[in-house]
């Protein structure tokens, strides 16, 4: 069954425990600057009118449903799990080329310093299809980051940013 | 049941050919191809000759023989096509036989550019393009003879034999007949800055030089004589002045042409039933309006699916044709997205300097024109995201997390401001 | 990659990968959450942390310091075997020794100090944790000595204290049935994450919800629908303003008053001094939303509130703040009643868990008593009311060496960060004491001036005996064996007993015995408990608690009234000037004279939480600093444009005390005038600005959150 991520922005306080779960998961070293897959924001923005609008977010990788790193890639390291819809891959030939970056509008693929490949979230695939959460969603403590089937998300009808939608080209201004 | 022909087996032709077969399994699916061997990326040959990955990885699909079992193509190798008659969508092939089909993908691609002068015969002068030309030079760097070397053509491929060159240690010299580097994809400044940071790695770069030709010097090393006089010597001298298209077996076959064949976005030729992708074909330009090639791995791959889609009896469109390029060696990079020529003295021009970025970047009230970005490459999906949200819907805004992206990434406040980051897309 | 490698590679629990989870708890914040955690453990290494799903307190939900659990218990600064001082105190020169050589050491000078003055010239300091205190306070008087001491001189015990004269004990919010919740400096996400779930779940149901903070924070963007973004240091003036509304509308529950409390006559007196125009401009809060919070408050009730623990007694004026918030839900009748606040009385470690413990009983019954402790003649109130010396008076008796010398400090978890001019503690400790030991996980700053340092272990490498609410009990067992030659608090306690041969059989007995006789009578015994790796219900357990009861029986105050006037700070010496009724005074009273505040215009405020750092623990973890790599201070945006700062700007904090630089971060979720800084940092300590003798004279509490500072630009050198 597909899964799609799920951001209850309502519910973030950009505590960062999903970074921490993530960092534990992936066993990374940020001594030799190995870049978190996930990111989270804690960052005051101007809106119309002079107010400020706080904002507390998560993201990594958005599992797009037609993800265009997997085209961008010259090496094919990139590829959909067909089980989980997870956008996995293995950089054993990565060149480290950031073509996957220059695909992706999210910036989820990082340059990994250590060994010059790229690297990014792959949805904890393999935890995923051993019936696990993903280590980010584990990790989150106010229900703000899920992970559930599509089917689920169909069935919650929510208007969340749903993270396999590549759905935010549309503008619209924010008061 | 239909018969294809697919003419070439790169990106385009492979996708082309795997989606059609995913909408048509019973399809018939010729595959020609005159290159040995076929289906490599020519993105990755400087990354084989520097030890990046191994010869197989060239391949992403695998060997041809490998990707035409598993799609159930009818692979032709070794066969090239020498001429097309679209009312019948017949092709003439090697030999003087002749093929009619359904359906016909013209994914020929494109191949590097050797100009009529002398000298390029000679051995350690090298052309970058094939899995073939990647093999030799390799070969001649492994000899362990090559000390220094001269590349001709600050190109997107010139800059990694450069890479290649530095990173065993050899002397390295860049000319090219520009006033500047990478002169079609970035501004003035930009190029002058990347020149600096190429020349702080050791690389001696000379623009405003043509070749003349190349000649054997009495000490044995080559020398690459310039129109102006000047004189390069080097161990090897390697001419990466660009790509032509091939289309040479088209000429007489009535499909409208340009520099490449014209397609429109359903990857559509002149003629019915034939279509074309890939790094042979002009599509039509985002932001121009007009016809042409941007030659990137990703544009090849999109493009033949989208062909083989529309071949299968499907319905796709190409909507992802604009300039952007992205340069990487050496542990440097820079993005260039949108057109630089398309800039006009009316336009605002805003330039950045952080201690990690530099860019320059021109937009009118509308849109945004171009953005050269040193540095910064990790982020170029995100800023190509907002170039091409201005450009489907002018004075788009930008999503809170790409705003809060960039901000922790230590992007200026003015250049999110210009990227559309003054207000915000309330998703 | 085989699938078998996949696995392994994803840490997925079975027998094909030899990885197994572990249940233990995380020991790094405060001891009222200590969530469950699941180690997932492979050839006695744990590879991977998450909270425990069936774990009755947390119910698998850790925060993010919890997350960093194997970054943090790993570091390379870990203290790896007995360590004897070669160099100077503080130079950090150290030789390593084994641990019968170190117990000899320590038993053998503390013994002759006990013999040459006196055992109460031993001062027995406690740190973080707390779990092991009941053994280490027994483990004092034992020894000797009256002084018994730990952070908790700085920690929740003011407002322990307030809510005990004022009413005889705690004041859970019960958020199950409460209307209105009043988040008085409430910010779950930051601290407490597990609150928040309760605070959603009243507003689903239609619950109200008031955030009072000195900062825009992630519950008062996404939990309030009043918030009140108050003055610093001011929360007092508005406790008292708001009183006055409520009676003054009608909104005051009279029958309440009448019945169940003691002073309101008085009491009213004082909040008549508080009318709304001048509390608006002491709190800096527009009057009709003071007055809309007010009214709220008391017209939506059962309303409950929310009381941090340390947020407003570290101010000078703390405890009185505390005691006027308590005071409104008197007036509206709120206390120990269903949906307001009531008592919940504590089990094990000062925690409720609805049942009865020898805990206090085990701590105290060999109190010798033959000496003041430490503060009590300046901070009599404090003595008064808590078993423990007030560490905020050390300094001054290690100086002065009045009444008595101190001459020694045996420590675990030492940490000089915490006091007021630690650096002078420092070095007062240095020349004045004869011998320092000092027991910790990790090298640092203070264990530097040890003689002796001994390595503990962490929680997950150790058995503790650990409550929790719902009328739970559980003794954990290692999820890894000690790392290198740690050993856990109580076994080094225990065995030290044992080597100085001390008059208790219970602490050589070792941990166990001691845990056997403390539950002895709850229903459960130690071997029943070791069954379990998951915490079990206790059979005397009496959960929920009701509210009610004290209505019904009289408080656990003098009078058995909720004391607007305190008669026990009444019973203190006039000399002293404290003040019996919740009266407010400015949080920076003592530092007002014109010099001092033209000097120091801003108002600095530290420790306010951030989900990543609790004190000083994690500033050094690895994966935690990636989220702040840098001491920063947080300033207005106004206040940086003046000054010409932007994000990652150094500056120069200063205060008469001294001077620390750190990175700014501009915001507008503080107002302008105000700094904040997390404390802790050893290259940026903010406690070197605090002065000593800047404490709330009720509690002995330093104004760590209300003290003046300049802030400038510092003009470095461009890296």
């Amino acid at each position: 069954m597909k899964r799609v991520f799920v951001f209850d922005e309502s519910k973030c306080c950009a505590c960062s425990a999903c970074m921490i779960g993530c960092m534990d998961q992936n066993d990374m070293d940020p001594a030799a600057g190995d870049p978190c897959f996930r990111q989270t924001f804690d960052e005051e923005l101007d809106v119309e009118g002079g107010q400020v609008y706080c904002a507390y977010l998560s993201a990594a990788c958005m599992h797009c449903g037609d993800a265009p790193c997997i085209a961008a890639c010259p090496v094919g390291c990139l590829k959909k799990d067909p089980e989980t819809g997870f956008t996995i891959y293995d950089n054993t030939n990565c060149i480290g080329c950031k073509s996957c970056a220059l695909a992706c509008p999210f910036g989820a693929p990082k340059y990994r310093p250590s060994d010059g490949k790229m690297v990014k979230c792959d949805g904890c695939n393999t935890r995923v299809k051993n019936g696990l959460q993903p280590a980010c969603v584990r990790a989150c403590s106010f229900g703000a980051l899920t992970c559930m089937t599509e089917e689920e998300y169909q069935a919650a009808g929510s208007g969340k940013a749903c993270s396999a939608l590549l759905s935010r080209y549309a503008p619209k201004k924010m008061i | 049941m239909s018969k294809m022909a697919v003419i070439g087996f790169g990106a385009a032709g492979y996708h082309g050919a795997k989606a059609i077969r995913q909408l048509s399994p019973e399809a018939e699916i010729h595959v020609y191809s005159n290159e040995d061997p076929a289906l490599y990326n020519p993105m990755l040959t400087t990354y084989y000759v520097k030890g990046a990955i191994p010869y197989e990885a060239m391949f992403p699909y695998g060997s041809a023989e490998e990707a035409a079992e598993r799609l159930n193509l009818r692979y032709h190798g070794n066969c090239a096509v020498t001429g097309l008659r679209p009312e019948t969508r017949t092709l003439r092939l090697a030999g003087g036989r002749e093929e009619s089909f359904d359906r016909i993908l013209i994914a020929t691609g494109a191949s590097a550019i050797m100009p009529p002068i002398p000298g390029l015969e000679l051995p350690g002068v090298v052309k970058m393009r094939t899995a073939r030309d990647a093999l030799e030079l390799k070969a001649l760097l492994d000899s362990g003879t090559v000390h220094s070397g001269v590349v001709i053509g600050a190109s997107w491929v010139g800059i990694k034999v450069v890479e290649d060159l530095v990173e065993r240690g050899a002397a390295c010299t860049l000319a090219d007949g520009a006033d500047r580097m990478f002169s079609t994809a970035v501004f003035p400044d930009t190029a002058q800055r990347i020149q600096r940071d190429l020349e702080a790695k050791g690389v001696a770069v000379r623009c405003n030089q043509m070749l003349s030709h190349v000649e054997r010097q009495g000490d044995g090393r080559l020398a690459a004589v310039m129109k102006s006089g000047e004189r390069f010597s080097a161990d090897m001298v390697a001419v990466c002045i660009g790509v032509g298209m091939n289309v040479g077996f088209l000429r007489d076959s009535g499909l409208a042409l340009g520099r490449g064949v014209q397609v429109d976005r359903r990857m559509r030729t002149s003629c019915e039933g034939i279509y074309a992708a890939g790094d042979c074909c002009e599509a039509p330009d985002l932001q121009s309006g007009f016809n042409r090639n941007i030659g990137i791995w990703a544009n090849a791959v999109r493009q033949g699916a989208v062909a083989g889609t529309n071949m299968a009896g499907g319905a796709a469109e190409f909507d992802g044709n604009f300039l952007v390029n992205l340069g990487h060696y050496l542990d440097y990079d820079f993005v260039s997205i949108g057109d630089s020529s398309s800039c006009t003295q009316a336009d605002r021009h805003c330039r950045w300097e952080t201690g990690r970025y530099f860019i320059q970047a021109c937009r009118d009230s509308q849109r945004i024109k171009c953005i050269n970005l040193i540095g910064g490459a990790g982020c170029g999906g995100v800023i190509k995201n907002a170039f091409l949200k201005a450009l489907a819907s002018p004075g788009a805004a930008l999503s809170t997390q790409t705003v809060c992206l960039l901000r922790q990434e230590g992007f200026p406040d003015g250049f999110i401001k210009f990227l559309g980051g003054d207000c915000l897309d309330g998703a | 990659m085989t699938e078998h490698e996949e696995r392994l590679k994803a840490k997925i629990p079975g027998e094909d990968t030899g990885i197994e989870i572990r249940h233990s708890l995380c020991a790094i914040c405060s001891p009222s959450h200590h969530c469950g955690l699941d180690c997932y453990v492979k050839d006695g290494k744990i590879i991977r942390v998450e909270g425990t799903p069936e774990h009755p307190y947390n119910h698998g939900r850790i925060c993010t310091k919890g997350s960093s659990q194997r970054s943090y218990i790993y570091r390379e600064d870990r203290i790896k075997t007995p360590l004897r001082r070669v160099g100077a105190r503080g130079e950090g020169k150290f030789e390593p020794i084994s641990w019968e050589e170190a117990y000899q050491i320590i038993a053998e000078r503390l013994g002759r100090i006990r013999e040459a003055y006196s055992p109460n010239a031993v001062a027995f300091y406690s740190g973080y944790s707390k779990w092991y205190r009941p053994l280490y306070q027994r483990f004092a008087h034992v020894f000797g000595s009256v002084n018994f001491g730990t952070d908790d001189s700085v920690c929740a015990v003011s407002m322990k204290m307030g809510n005990k004269v004022t009413m005889g004990g705690g004041a859970a919010p019960d958020m199950a049935h409460a209307n209105t919740f009043l988040g008085w400096n409430y910010d779950g996400y930051y601290s407490h994450h597990l609150s928040v779930e309760g605070v959603r779940k009243l507003k689903e149901r239609g619950g109200r919800v008031i955030i009072i903070d000195i900062r825009c924070t992630p519950a008062a963007k996404n939990l309030a629908d009043i918030f009140l973004q108050i003055n610093p240091g001011t929360d007092g003036a508005l406790a008292l303003g708001m009183a006055r509304l409520i009676l003054k509308n009608g909104w005051a529950d009279m029958d309440y008053i009448e019945k169940y409390t003691y002073g309101f006559e008085q009491y009213r007196e004082l909040v008549e001094q508080y009318p709304l125009d001048k509390v608006s401009k002491i709190t800096g809060l527009k009057p009709e939303d003071i007055y809309e919070a007010a009214k709220l408050y008391a017209t939506n009730g059962p309303a409950c509130t929310n009381f941090s623990a340390s947020a407003l007694v570290h101010r000078i004026n703390g405890f009185n703040a505390n005691r006027a918030i308590l005071c409104l839900m008197a007036v509206t009748g709120n206390y120990d009643r269903v949906g307001g606040n009531y008592p919940v009385p504590a089990s094990y470690l000062r925690q409720p868990a609805g049942f009865h413990t020898r805990d206090e009983e085990f701590r105290s019954e060999k109190y010798p008593g033959t000496a003041e402790r430490i503060g009590a003649q300046r901070f009599p109130l404090w003595n008064a009311q808590f078993d423990e010396f007030q560490a905020m008076d050390l300094l001054r008796q290690l100086e002065e060496g009045t009444p008595y010398p101190v001459k020694a400090m045996f420590a675990l978890g030492f940490n000089a960060k915490m006091f007021p001019e630690s650096s002078r503690l420092l070095k007062v400790m240095a020349e004045k004491l004869d011998f320092i030991v000092d027991v910790d996980l990790f090298m640092n700053m203070s264990a530097n001036y040890a003689d002796i340092v001994l390595p503990a272990c962490s929680s997950v490498e150790r058995s503790e005996l650990k409550c929790y609410r719902g009328g739970y009990l559980v003794y954990t067992q290692p999820a890894i064996a000690p790392l290198y030659e740690s050993k856990s608090d109580v076994d080094i306690l225990c065995e030290l007993a044992r080597v100085m041969d001390l008059e208790d059989d219970l602490l050589k007995g070792g941990y166990e015995a001691c845990v056997e006789w403390m539950i002895d009578g709850c229903g459960l015994t130690l071997a029943e408990l070791k069954t379990s790796s998951l915490p079990v219900k206790v059979p005397t357990a009496q959960w929920p608690v009701k509210p009610g009861k004290y209505l019904k029986e009289g408080f656990k105050t003098p009078t058995g009234k909720f004391e607007f006037y305190s008669t026990a700070v009444a019973a203190i010496d006039p000399k002293y000037g404290l003040d019996p009724l919740p009266s407010y005074v400015d949080s920076l009273a003592d530092q007002d004279d014109e010099e001092t505040r033209m000097a120091y215009p801003f108002y600095f405020c530290t420790g306010a939480r951030k989900p990543y750092a609790i004190h000083s623990r994690l500033h050094d973890t690895p994966w935690i600093r990636t989220l702040q790599p840098e001491p920063t201070c947080e300033l207005s945006k106004q206040d940086a444009v003046h000054m010409d700062l932007k994000d990652g700007d150094t500056v120069t904090i200063s205060s008469p005390y001294g001077s620390i630089k750190m990175k700014v971060k501009t915001t507008s979720k503080i107002k302008p005038g105000v700094v904040m800084a997390l404390p802790g940092y050893t290259k940026a300590n903010v406690n070197e600005l605090l002065g000593r003798d800047h404490l709330d004279p009720y509690s002995g509490f330093p104004g760590y959150k209300g003290m003046r500072c300049n802030i400038t630009k510092c003009q470095e050198e461009k890296a």
